[in-house]
């Protein structure tokens, strides 16, 4: 019988309960993602220059920790705000105290559970997925990467099975405590809270303060090392956290006060609904903040690593691909390249001492040669009147133009007369240039290969192009660029799914209060823009609060990246796009939750 | 007396379920009308169709036929935001269970019709503290709903109700959650307000006590109006008496 009750609960509450699950297996997806990064030791050394990656990973994984036991705790609470009721009617009916500490204890693990088992499948779906498109696109060779992870899959369920099980105790004690009556009329919230403007105003003082220190601490990233990561951790999470709690209720007062905004339309209910929401949501929205920020960091910090690839190897040369008496399967791979900006023949000509240039030609088109000269790096254009000069210091640049059996022939560029009359055979040397690098990265490795299988090129000293140069740093910058986009996707949806799961689980409550605000006359369209001025309310905040952090915290890559304030409207631009949609989603769902459509339509 | 009716029911059913599958009649033709300044009640048991009538009265459902005619408008086809509108400006509504905000205070609630048709602070405070005094609520207009007993509360469902000046005020078993004391309080104001500032009600209750204090009686039983009682010039308690007599062979 009682199990006939307990299943009749959950069907009569499917949606609450598909909110409730669904939310908990994205968590524990995404704690597998992010484990299967932080606890792969071999992968995090062989993808990263820094030695200090998996310590930041480490405290990564304490952030981690804290979000998710945070995300549990408030989905146990809705669990329990769902089944006291049922509780309370089991014990009316006569069920003893043991048995339903039992069926909570059932109940609540095996919700954990199941979501940690759901969640670990999704998550390795989610890490091939993410972890394969990023491999191919970033052409990262992402060593050591694995899907199925074994230590990612034990904390996996270490963590939930410890968290679930302490929460089911939790969850016991308290329903037994509580007398039966307050649990059967336990939808009624007391709603006058008492707010002591000192501890608001110390509140909102040491959140400043905290906050300030935090990002002045990852300034000092280069002089305080490991301490700095700590500092910043602790003190942005609790200013984060101080400020929700302190700022925001303020702010509320403030235009709640305000008689002729607030008496205007639905605006004294929006204020109303906020400030409730506010003081029951601090802890998520500090959540929703970290997670905004983690995110938008990681993407940001990805994108950076994968653009200073390409504008590292730019410096080393400006030509993109250089062939050589080029073969007809090179000649149709070259056709293949795209955005091709610049493309020119050189005629050489080979004798048994040296290799010539026709000073005619160079003098109609110059070599480019990228050089580092006195600190900074240079382009050179590069003609028969300073060949000699630049030859010894750009041999580098030249080498693209020469094949090993070169070896002993010196380049020299002559006149055009000379060149005619020196004996010898001629061949045709092309040089690309193209707009995007990484987007002909297939067909340059073709060329590049087929190159080097013609003139028997066997090591990367060998060959001047920029391809091998171009691979070198994508072997170092790609893993970094890699884990800034993995995680970027996995806090990504583990924000979308912490604020969606908050939000969404309040709505059955709200329901009543929106049916009323109907009965008495409030037409659809302004409840409608209630509801996204509220939840706008609920997504702007840490979102403010998010792209904050990322802006001070991107001064801790300043010695890994070369300008991380660079080109910053990419990252913020897709990810405000993406926190936009997800906005319009949320209020779409809240909207056909709480308005019911007037059954006159 | 030829005025205009402010509510005119004709012929109204209401049907539910689909054409094909297992149908439920639960109005099968209600015809009747309130007068400005009337005071109405609408008894009946628990499945008489009184909350599906009343439900069609306050637009929050629509009949399967029929109209329902309030002020001079015809109720049923309004649409939208001119429904939403209409709801907000002719009727007021108390309920059984009050349906007040709870996160809003006592004044907020009362004062939310008006800031819905943006009206001005001062105008707003001005009809607040008027109505509070009429109904005796001023000392607790900054307490939130939580923090009031079950006749204030109601009586805060009566001042919003009201607030706006409505054509007609529904109440649906408003002395239902109430303590005797309480209920007979709440009862003595809508009388009065009836009275002295011709309000007219229609109160659909099953409490006979209730019934007794309106002018006339309709009896609803299985979706059709069955009995008319007339309170004239009875005492209350002789009208009661007949309430309880006309119950007593009306449900057989």
């Amino acid at each position: 019988m009682l199990r006939k009750l307990a299943l009749g609960g959950i069907r009569s509450r499917f949606r609450d309960y598909a909110v409730l699950f669904s939310g908990l297996v994205i968590a524990s997806a995404v704690f597998y993602m992010f484990m299967a990064l932080a606890t792969n030791d071999a992968f995090l050394k062989s993808n990263s220059p820094v030695s200090m990656t998996s310590f930041i990973f480490g405290f990564g994984e304490v952030l981690l920790v804290i979000i998710t036991m945070v995300y549990i705790v408030y989905a146990n609470t809705f669990l329990m705000s769902m089944r006291q009721r049922d509780y309370a009617m089991f014990m009316m009916l006569g069920a003893k105290g043991r048995k339903i500490a039992q069926l909570i204890f059932i109940e609540t693990v095996s919700v954990g559970l199941l979501a940690a088992v759901v969640g670990v499948v999704i998550g390795m779906g989610l890490t091939g997925l993410a972890g394969n498109l990023l491999i191919s696109m970033l052409h990262a060779p992402a060593t050591h990467f694995s899907v199925f992870w074994a230590p990612a899959l034990l904390w996996t369920f270490g963590f939930f099975l410890a968290m679930f099980v302490l929460a089911a105790i939790v969850n016991a004690i308290r329903l037994l405590k509580t007398p039966m009556l307050d649990l059967l009329h336990a939808a009624t919230t007391p709603n006058r809270i008492q707010q002591k403007k000192t501890v608001l105003f110390i509140q909102a003082v040491l959140a400043v303060i905290l906050l300030a220190i935090g990002y002045w601490a990852m300034t000092q990233l280069a002089k305080l090392q490991m301490m700095a990561i700590g500092v910043a951790l602790v003190t942005i999470v609790l200013g984060t956290y101080f400020l929700f709690n302190s700022l925001l209720v303020w702010l509320i007062g403030l235009l709640k006060r305000n008689q002729r905004f607030a008496a205007r339309g639905l605006h004294t209910f929006t204020l109303s609904q906020l400030s409730f929401r506010i003081r029951d949501y601090t802890k998520i929205l500090s959540v929703v903040a970290m997670l905004f920020a983690l995110a938008l960091g990681a993407l940001t910090v990805g994108l950076g690593f994968q653009r200073e690839i390409p504008e590292m190897a730019r410096h080393q040369n400006a030509y993109d691909v250089v062939t050589i008496a080029a073969s007809a399967k090179t000649q149709k791979a070259a056709k293949q390249l795209t955005g091709v900006t610049a493309k020119t023949a050189y005629t050489q000509k080979v004798t048994a001492k040296a290799v010539y240039f026709d000073a005619d030609q160079l003098k109609a088109q110059p070599l480019q040669f990228e050089l580092f000269d006195q600190g900074k790096w240079q382009h050179v254009t590069v003609t028969a009147k300073n060949f000699a000069r630049y030859a010894e210091d750009g041999d580098s640049q030249l080498l693209q133009f020469r094949i090993p059996a070169d070896n002993a022939r010196r380049l020299q560029v002559v006149s055009h007369a000379a060149f005619i009359a020196a004996s010898g055979q001629t061949r045709q040397v092309m040089t690309y240039q193209v707009r995007n690098f990484a987007a002909n990265y297939d067909t340059i490795e073709t060329m590049v290969t087929q190159q080097n299988r013609q003139f028997g090129v066997k090591s990367s000293d060998q060959s001047g192009q920029k391809f091998t140069v171009y691979a070198l740093i994508n072997s170092l910058y790609s893993g970094l660029a890699f884990m800034g986009f993995f995680l970027g996707i996995a806090f990504l949806a583990m924000l979308a799914s912490t604020l969606m799961f908050k939000i969404l689980s309040g709505a059955s409550f709200d329901a009543s209060r929106y049916t009323m605000l109907q009965k008495i006359g409030v037409r659809p369209s302004l409840l409608r823009r209630s509801v996204r001025q509220e939840i706008g309310a609920l997504f702007l905040f840490p979102g403010v609060l998010g792209i904050t952090h990322v802006l001070f915290g991107l001064n801790m890559f300043k010695g890994l990246l070369q300008q991380p304030y660079g080109n910053l409207l990419l990252p913020f631009g897709i990810f405000i796009v993406l926190y936009a949609v997800y906005y319009a989603l949320t209020v779409w769902l809240y909207e056909s939750i709480v308005i019911k459509r007037d059954r006159h339509e | 007396m030829q005025t205009q009716p402010v509510v005119a029911v004709n012929g109204v059913t209401k049907t539910y379920g689909k054409p094909n599958e297992k149908q439920f009649q639960a109005l099968k033709g209600v015809t009747f009308s309130v007068q400005p300044g009337e005071f109405v009640g609408i008894m009946g048991a628990s499945g008489s169709g009184k909350t599906t009538l009343l439900n069609i009265l306050s637009t929050l459902d629509r009949p399967t036929a029929g109209t329902v005619v309030i002020n001079g408008q015809d109720v049923t086809a309004l649409k939208g935001d001119r429904l939403s509108d209409f709801r907000a400006k002719q009727v007021g509504f108390i309920f059984q269970d009050f349906n007040l905000l709870e996160n809003l205070t006592a004044r907020e609630n009362i004062a939310l019709p008006l800031a819905l048709q943006n009206v001005s602070h001062a105008k707003q405070t001005q009809a607040v503290e008027k109505i509070a005094a009429t109904l005796g609520i001023e000392a607790v207009l900054d307490h939130y709903p939580t923090e009031l007993s079950g006749g204030q509360k109601q009586r805060v469902a009566a001042a919003r109700a009201l607030v706006q000046e409505p054509a007609i005020l529904f109440g649906d078993e408003p002395t239902g959650a109430l303590d005797s004391q309480s209920a007979k309080e709440l009862l003595n104001t809508m009388a009065s307000l009836n009275q002295e500032q011709d309000v007219s009600i229609l109160l659909v209750t099953h409490d006979p006590f209730s019934a007794s204090y309106a002018q006339r009686i309709l009896f609803i039983k299985d979706g059709q109006i069955g009995q008319e009682l007339v309170h004239g010039d009875k005492s209350q308690s002789a009208f009661y008496q007949e309430i309880l007599d006309t119950l007593g062979t009306f449900q057989q």
